[in-house]
């Protein structure tokens, strides 16, 4: 039996990776199975799924905790978590970056193939859904699997939810990341801070897990307020960029964005605003300054300026 | 050929739906349900389902709506879970009493408070008392299998009695696995349209079904469901067997037993747990350790002859439970040890999984090893036993 698990962001289609790659490998003649990890959910934040793969039947109803191999879908995850935890010592991390797999920086040194699976995405879908394109990358790299098998996979999967015709792109997606894959050792320099969760025990829980206004544990804020502390910039994966010359303080980005972290600059003092800034009808400095450790990249904002002042930059 | 795909549990579900050949589907959603109630709109939209696809405004009014549906005399399903369940509540108490076969799967999920979408089966014990045969599935393809059988037994004249086939939220609902889909004419001879002969309301033929009744007549609907209850027994076991001819696929009727021919200490187990758990008996066993499993799968109605059987076999009894019914224990182990009463047995309660916490394979290699010492000493520490929580011991 061999056991992947997927790392991506919410949205980012891991769960339905996990999904194609059981397929193929039940086309294969395998039993196999996908599933979601057992947890809180969110667009952009960072995200498991699983997939184990067996002759026979298989009996393990439990997430999956020493896989045989990891698949990352987001270049920047590595940095904020460690990929390689329980991955087992002849295992294999597979990962989408512009890197070679000795320029890569994870916990441990192990055995690591890279794709650009970005790049791919772009070119052959046109957005950067990575989910397919890092499934050519595995077929490559493991031999566990055929890309063909992977094609088939996509086209049950992705067919079933997005159509053939997106599919069918989906698919060749991987086929172009299965070409463009390489396998190597990559470094194990990045140090961890120490995992901090808070985990009370049934003494230590407050009565009826009532929490007040941040309120401070070893493992930080919990409680109202606490989400100061989750600075949730690092979610992006686009960046709002305002060319403030073009705004008009409608402040309908203001309104709508979901983070509260777009501020107009009428309503900062004088000395944060910046030298040149221009002024509206009324007299009030015109633009707006982003919050880029909260800001997740949803692109609302953009989408919103009747002026097109902001505009998504990857 | 029976098609064979990678599917989720809340698919299969579906699927069972359509090859049960439903004709009325009250559709309301709710996590980790969702997906069944999609799925069928999906096939009763493609053409695929000849069904009357009724969306509602809420689980109360589904469950309405789908007995009133079954009191016309047609077949009918709607799904649902958690809090769901539980708006349900008042409904649920119907269908036995007027005899409505319906067919309703849960997604075992937590119920608030707190809130939360895993599983737990806080959600379905509940629901116990109001005359559902209630039974926890392991895998996917048991999902598919039990609405196929799930209305062969419901219909059966000596039961019609509401089936609810519980699984577990997301281990299975959004769970991809291999599930064989039997053929369509070998589904229809196994399952033929449902005839009603004692409810089937329609204008030209007008008939009261569920009226006012004073105490001169409510004990006797009573003891009718229960005869009911007790007669679906049988007609399970028959049921089951006949499927596994047709299809090859052998469920043991009311409980199955693993590997406890031998057996000194047993664990008794519900729902996704039992996968794990025949896992575990099968390394233990390589270690000579004399360990078997029984899987649980009707709740209700409550094997007790079975488990009383097997009980003599072995000298410790441990059972699992994903809920607790706060300070008396597990409702499956207060359950099993009523059932073993005056066996003088150990008989021990574990609870873990609770909230959709992973019970992972260590967790029940535990249960074992503690009903394995159970059995050695003849009788147990601790009747009740939380297994993986912070600062409790096990």
């Amino acid at each position: 039996m061999y056991e992947v698990r997927f790392h991506g962001r919410g949205g980012q289609g891991a769960v339905m990776a996990a999904q194609a790659l059981a397929d193929a490998a039940f086309i294969e003649g395998n039993y196999a199975v996908a599933f979601p990890f057992f947890g809180a959910e969110r667009r952009g934040a960072p995200v498991l799924a699983f997939a184990r793969v067996d002759k026979g039947k298989i009996y393990e109803k439990t997430q999956v905790y020493e896989p045989d191999y990891v698949v990352v879908l987001d270049d920047k995850l590595p940095l904020m978590v460690d990929v390689t935890k329980g991955l087992k010592d002849t295992g294999m991390a597979i990962i989408n970056t512009s890197l070679k797999p000795e320029e890569v920086e994870l916990g441990r040194a192990v055995k690591t193939a890279t794709v650009d699976a970005t790049g791919v995405a772009l070119e052959v879908l046109g957005t950067p859904i990575t989910n397919s394109a890092i499934l050519g990358a595995f077929a490559k790299a493991t031999g566990v699997v055929s890309i063909e098998s992977i094609k088939k996979g996509i086209m049950d999967i992705f067919g079933a939810r997005i159509g053939e015709r997106l599919a069918e792109k989906n698919a060749r997606a991987a086929e172009v990341a299965y070409e463009r894959t390489s396998v190597g050792i990559c470094k194990g320099t990045l140090i961890y801070p120490e995992e901090k969760k808070w985990l009370p025990t049934a003494q230590e829980f407050p009565t009826g897990g009532a929490l007040g206004l941040e309120v401070k544990t070893d493992a930080g804020l919990i409680g109202l307020g606490s989400f100061v502390e989750n600075k949730t910039g690092s979610w992006r994966t686009f960046m709002p960029v305002a060319d403030n010359s073009k705004c008009v303080n409608c402040k309908l980005c203001w309104f709508y964005c979901p983070e509260g972290a777009i501020e107009m600059l009428m309503n900062l003092p004088e000395s944060e605003i910046p030298a040149g800034t221009g002024t509206d009808p009324k007299g009030n400095p015109k633009g707006i300054k982003i919050d880029y450790d909260y800001c997740k990249g949803c692109g609302i904002c953009a989408n919103e300026c009747p002026t097109k002042a902001i505009t998504m930059e990857r | 050929m029976p098609e064979r795909r990678l599917v989720s549990g809340n698919y299969a579900a579906a699927y069972g739906a359509l090859r049960a050949n439903v004709k009325f589907i009250a559709a309301f959603p709710i996590t980790p349900q969702t997906f069944i109630v999609e799925h069928i709109s999906e096939f009763v939209n493609d053409g695929i389902m000849k069904a009357e696809f009724m969306r509602v405004e809420s689980e109360h009014s589904a469950i309405s709506a789908t007995v009133s549906a079954e009191a016309t005399g047609v077949r009918s399903f709607t799904a649902t879970a958690s809090q769901g369940l539980a708006l349900m509540h008042e409904i649920l108490a119907i269908p036995a009493p007027l005899r409505l076969p319906i067919v309703m799967p849960v997604v075992n999920r937590t119920v608030a408070a707190p809130i939360g979408i895993w599983a737990e089966y806080n959600d379905v014990m509940p629901q116990r008392d109001l005359g559902w045969m209630m039974m926890f599935v392991e895998d996917n393809q048991e999902v598919f299998d039990m609405i196929i059988q799930g209305y062969r037994i419901a219909e059966d004249k000596r039961v019609l009695l509401p089936f609810m086939p519980n699984l577990d939220a997301f281990i299975l609902s959004h769970t991809y696995e291999p599930v064989e889909f039997a053929d369509q004419d070998d589904i229809d001879d196994f399952l033929p349209e449902y005839k009603a002969e004692h409810a089937h309301l329609w204008p030209d033929d007008p008939m009261a079904i569920g009226v006012f009744s004073p105490p001169e007549y409510i004990q006797e609907y009573r003891y009718q469901t229960e005869q009911a209850m007790e007669a679906s027994k049988k007609v399970i076991k028959e049921v089951n067997d006949e499927f596994a001819k047709e299809f090859g696929r052998d469920y043991h009727g009311l409980v199955e037993e693993f590997m406890t021919d031998d057996a000194e200490a047993i664990m008794i187990t519900l729902g996704t747990v039992t996968s794990t758990a025949r896992k575990v008996v099968m390394d233990m066993r390589k270690e000579g350790k004399k360990v078997g499993l029984v899987k649980l799968r009707f709740l209700r109605p409550f094997p007790k002859e079975e488990l009383r059987k097997i009980a003599e076999k072995v000298d410790a009894i441990g059972v699992y439970d994903r809920s607790i019914s706060y300070s008396a224990g597990g409702p499956a182990f207060v359950e099993v040890r009523n059932a073993l009463y005056g066996m003088e047995k150990p008989v021990i309660g574990y609870l873990a999984g609770l909230g959709g916490r992973d019970v992972m394979y260590s967790d029940i290699k535990l249960m074992f090893e503690k009903t394995l010492e159970a059995a050695g000493k003849g009788k147990a520490d601790k009747e009740v036993v939380w297994v993986g929580t912070r600062g409790v011991n096990p």
